[in-house]
């Protein structure tokens, strides 16, 4: 591997490193703070776009009481979003779902990016590597007959 | 491989295409059609427990053995207003009916406000009150009107988003019956 190569592998780790500190700094949330958050990833039923968490409709607002309440009786975050995807379809939950269209529609951005910077790379190698122009047979003729007029130059001097 | 760069630009071009046919072929659907359905259809009436006008309870148990129209109402809602008289032809032509009941949810009211309303419109159907929204939640509901029909087994088999009228709600006794 070329010092360039570890030079960047080097920083891949540290970035991944850094990713997964910050991710494991978060503790645990209090139940209200779970409230919120669960809140924040619901859709109010009677409005369009609009979370839970930013809306005054009354099922909001029983929402908002019945996580607390599902919260209290030791529900885990997956169970209460499951019971509301069953009652109101997945379309309840504001986060992207995990398979079907949803993967389609938040994972091909980032498919598109790895290949577009893959694509960039390998382009900007071949570049680096290969001869902008490429000599052609007339060039290398061209090229031969200076080389033979040199020659038989030098030969007479 | 010779030609990387032209390998990874036509994968990039069909998963372009693929994702154009996929999003092509969700134009024909009804962006708002999640809002109009229930998922609760097919599956069994949740558990609830209201309390009526006069001071009962009902729960999901009392529905056993009867095909079951449940209606989420209130008293301020014009659409619920609208399908009143439907609903007041439908439950007078089958009130006499052993094996049916209609059961009115009320949904975001004040009990002062229902009383007045019940009395002043002469509802005698089963009212039951829903301070805590609980029964709200439990059936899914996005708004009101809405009614669901459930089949003497427990079963929620049909469901009207918005007013119904006097031949929807027929269909589905005939469908908590079938």
């Amino acid at each position: 591997m070329s010092a360039r190569g570890a030079a960047w592998l080097l920083l891949g780790v540290l970035v991944a490193a850094a990713i997964v500190i910050a991710a494991s700094q978060g503790g645990e949330a209090t139940p209200s703070e779970r409230a919120r958050d669960l809140a924040a990833e619901i859709q109010c039923p009677e409005c369009d776009g609009v979370s839970v968490e930013q809306s005054l409709a009354p099922t909001s607002r029983a929402i908002r009481a019945d996580l607390r309440r599902r919260i209290a009786a030791g529900q885990s975050d997956d169970q209460i979003r499951q019971a509301y995807a069953e009652r109101y379809g997945e379309a309840i939950l504001l986060r992207p779902e995990g398979s079907g269209l949803g993967v389609l529609v938040w994972g091909l951005p980032v498919v598109l990016v790895i290949a577009g910077a893959g694509a960039l790379v390998l382009a900007s190698r071949r570049r680096r590597h290969e001869p902008l122009l490429h000599a052609t047979d007339a060039d290398e003729a061209l090229v031969e007959n200076i080389r033979g007029d040199r020659g038989t130059r030098e030969r007479a001097e | 491989m010779k030609h990387p760069t032209r390998v990874i630009a036509l994968a990039v071009a069909v998963i372009v295409l693929a994702f154009a046919v996929v999003l092509a072929t969700q134009i024909g659907a009804d962006p708002s059609a999640d809002s109009k359905a229930s998922a609760l259809v097919g599956d069994r009436v949740p558990e609830f427990s209201v309390q009526t006008l006069d001071g009962d309870t009902v729960t999901h148990a009392d529905l056993a053995g009867r095909a079951v129209i449940v209606n989420f109402w209130n008293s301020w809602c014009i659409p619920c207003h609208q399908e009143l008289p439907a609903l007041k032809r439908f439950y007078e032509a089958h009130a006499g009916e052993t094996d049916f009941l209609m059961l009115g949810i009320v949904r975001d009211d004040t009990e002062d406000a229902v009383r007045d309303y019940v009395e002043a419109e002469g509802l005698e159907w089963v009212i039951g009150l829903d301070p805590g929204s609980e029964a709200t939640l439990a059936f899914g509901t996005r708004g009101q009107p809405e009614t669901f029909a459930v089949t003497p087994d427990g079963h929620v088999v049909a469901f009207q988003f918005g007013p119904a009228t006097e031949s929807i709600l027929g269909r589905m006794l005939g469908e908590a019956r079938r």
